[in-house]
């Protein structure tokens, strides 16, 4: 994997590296789409009309509503908060 | 014996015959964490004065003669199920303050059975890892030798156990994390049928993996504790409906006439000797008992590790986009927009593990190789239950090796991501097809390590797979750590 993609790829998951981070990162990464790289030997394709093992989306809850959790305990956890979740200045 | 290397159902006997109470069974725990768990470190949070709070409702239960199985029994937990009022830090500099508001559900359901709960346990950073060396606050040592690893990732909550630093604990399972640990440190570990157990409140790694599970002395306590946390929870989507059980209730009706399948992949190159022996001495332990062994294949096993990594670091990637710095987590000191903060905080605050599952997952998802990668594996992932489905058409269990070495040297193959993950091939083919299994020792190496092997079972026989590990158990003498 070259640097190009690793850059790419650490905007996508909002991650930044330092130029030797990077390239040890590169390293690892390319050892690793190595062993990735085996399941390319296999010919199969998904059939998502057959794959409704997992998720077992009959079992949702009624849809009734219920009390939320109160705001001071979803900011107790925010390094920033002022009855609200404080961001850096958004709009210029 | 020590009354804290007991299992559940002894000291079930004691606090209830009042031979011992539950606050004075709670010191005796604090006292050995005191004086091992600097030398194990398995926890990364003591829960002292709320543990003796637990132990005097337990105590007003008990005298009531009200107390259920688990009432006053000392038990530890992963370091990623949340718990009201205690942090909950996943291993993670990410969430090294975070203090949940709510309980996990399993936290709500073990409370009700008036659990002690002494602390919080060391894993790998967000569980991915397999030697709890990622951790970003106690780096675990196995208790049969501190220079090699517990196992991850829940080498906390399996360390903690096999040390007597807890009775029994709850760990979490996305591709062995509860069963490989296990093994390494000699005590057993259940991985329930996915859906089993609520996930609300376990932070998210692989959502259509991850499984809560306890860790035991062995198969019995195991299923204990599955009777507590089992069953439908209108907080989490994919928790079953369908009916619980008495998962103990099996035990002791024998296995004459079963069928346990070997499946010849998983005896092949990479095992080493010792570990394919002591399962293969063990399989013939069960035929000897009455149980047929059945030769069988599952072709696929050697694409398992790529479909398995390529999923869960997909869905990890898409779990883990949640840490911003902003709601909850570390937010760091720099940036001057919106974007900068969120890059900074998330490069600060997560492992390099961490974030190379993240890489890894956004390249399978990502336009270009979607199909190639993420697509494939999924089909992988069909073909691999087709394969269990056609194992289990003509068994009842199959029997494999839960890893394919004993615990290794802190210092080997951790630096080397690769090599960690191929280490875990025995494990991640019953995440990948939502099966129940459990691991239990089965023998010992000439240093001593233990060797674990795993009883996998059809979706939802989690009472037949304990049966058939508790049957060994029977007949086994483990061989206690000496700290």
């Amino acid at each position: 994997m070259d640097l190009e993609m690793v850059s790419y790829l650490s905007k996508l998951g909002k991650l930044a590296f330092s130029d030797d981070e990077l390239k040890k990162t590169a390293e690892d990464m390319t050892s690793i789409i190595e062993i990735m790289d085996t399941i390319k030997e296999i010919d199969i394709t998904y059939d998502a009309l057959a794959d409704n093992h997992n998720v077992y989306l009959n079992d949702l809850r009624e849809d009734i509503s219920a009390p939320s959790m109160e705001t001071a305990k979803i900011l107790q956890n925010a390094k920033n908060s002022n009855n609200c979740f404080v961001v850096p200045k958004v709009v210029e | 014996m020590d009354i804290t290397s007991k299992s559940i159902k002894d000291l079930r006997s004691m606090l209830d015959s009042k031979e011992i109470s539950a606050k004075e069974l709670t010191s005796e725990y604090f006292d050995r964490i005191k004086k091992y768990d600097g030398k194990i470190k398995s926890y990364i949070t003591v829960t002292e004065e709320k543990a003796f709070a637990d132990a005097e409702k337990a105590q007003e239960k008990i005298n009531a003669g009200d107390a259920d199985l688990l009432c006053g029994i000392p038990m530890a937990i992963k370091d990623n199920i949340c718990t009201e009022g205690v942090k909950t830090t996943c291993a993670s500099k990410m969430l090294e303050d975070f203090v949940p508001p709510y309980n996990a559900t399993v936290m709500n359901k073990l409370e009700e059975k008036n659990i002690v709960m002494l602390g919080k346990l060391s894993m790998d950073e967000f569980a991915m890892g397999g030697s709890t060396q990622t951790s970003a606050f106690a780096k675990t040592k196995n208790p049969y030798d501190i220079e090699r690893v517990p196992g991850g990732s829940s080498g906390g909550s399996a360390a903690a156990v096999s040390a007597s630093l807890c009775t029994a604990a709850l760990g979490s399972d996305t591709g062995g994390s509860i069963r490989q640990p296990s093994a390494f440190c000699g005590v057993t570990g259940l991985k329930p049928t996915y859906s089993r157990v609520s996930r609300y409140g376990l932070v998210a790694f692989a959502s259509s993996l991850d499984q809560i599970g306890p860790v035991a002395k062995n198969a019995y306590d195991c299923g204990i504790i599955l009777n507590a946390i089992a069953g439908y929870d209108p907080h989490d989507g994919t928790a079953s409906k369908s009916a619980t059980m008495d998962y103990t209730s099996e035990i002791g009706k024998g296995i004459k006439g079963m069928k346990i399948a070997i499946p010849r992949e998983f005896y092949a190159e990479g095992i080493d000797e010792d570990v394919r022996k002591a399962v293969m001495d063990s399989a013939k332990i069960y035929e000897s008992m009455g149980a047929e062994l059945v030769d069988c294949s599952m072709p696929s096993l050697k694409y398992a590790v790529s479909a398995y990594y390529l999923i869960s670091s997909a869905e990890a990637a898409s779990n883990l986009s949640r840490y911003d710095g902003i709601k909850y987590g570390h937010r760091s000191t720099k940036g001057d927009n919106f974007n900068e903060l969120i890059c900074n905080s998330r490069s600060e605050g997560f492992g390099e593990e961490v974030k190379r599952r993240i890489l890894l997952g956004n390249y399978a998802l990502s336009s270009g190789y979607y199909d190639a990668y993420y697509g494939k594996a999924m089909a992988l992932r069909q073909k691999i239950r087709a394969e269990y489905a056609d194992i289990f058409e003509k068994c009842d269990v199959i029997l494999t090796p839960t890893t394919p070495t004993v615990a290794y040297k802190a210092d080997e193959s951790i630096s080397d991501p690769v090599k960690m993950y191929q280490a875990d091939i025995c494990t991640v083919t019953v995440n990948i097809a939502s099966l129940p299994a459990i691991s239990t020792t089965c023998g010992y190496d000439a240093k001593g390590m233990p060797i674990g092997m795993s009883i996998v079972g059809k979706q939802f026989d989690e009472s037949v797979i304990i049966k058939v590990a508790d049957a060994f158990e029977k007949q086994f003498n483990p061989v206690q750590p000496v700290l």
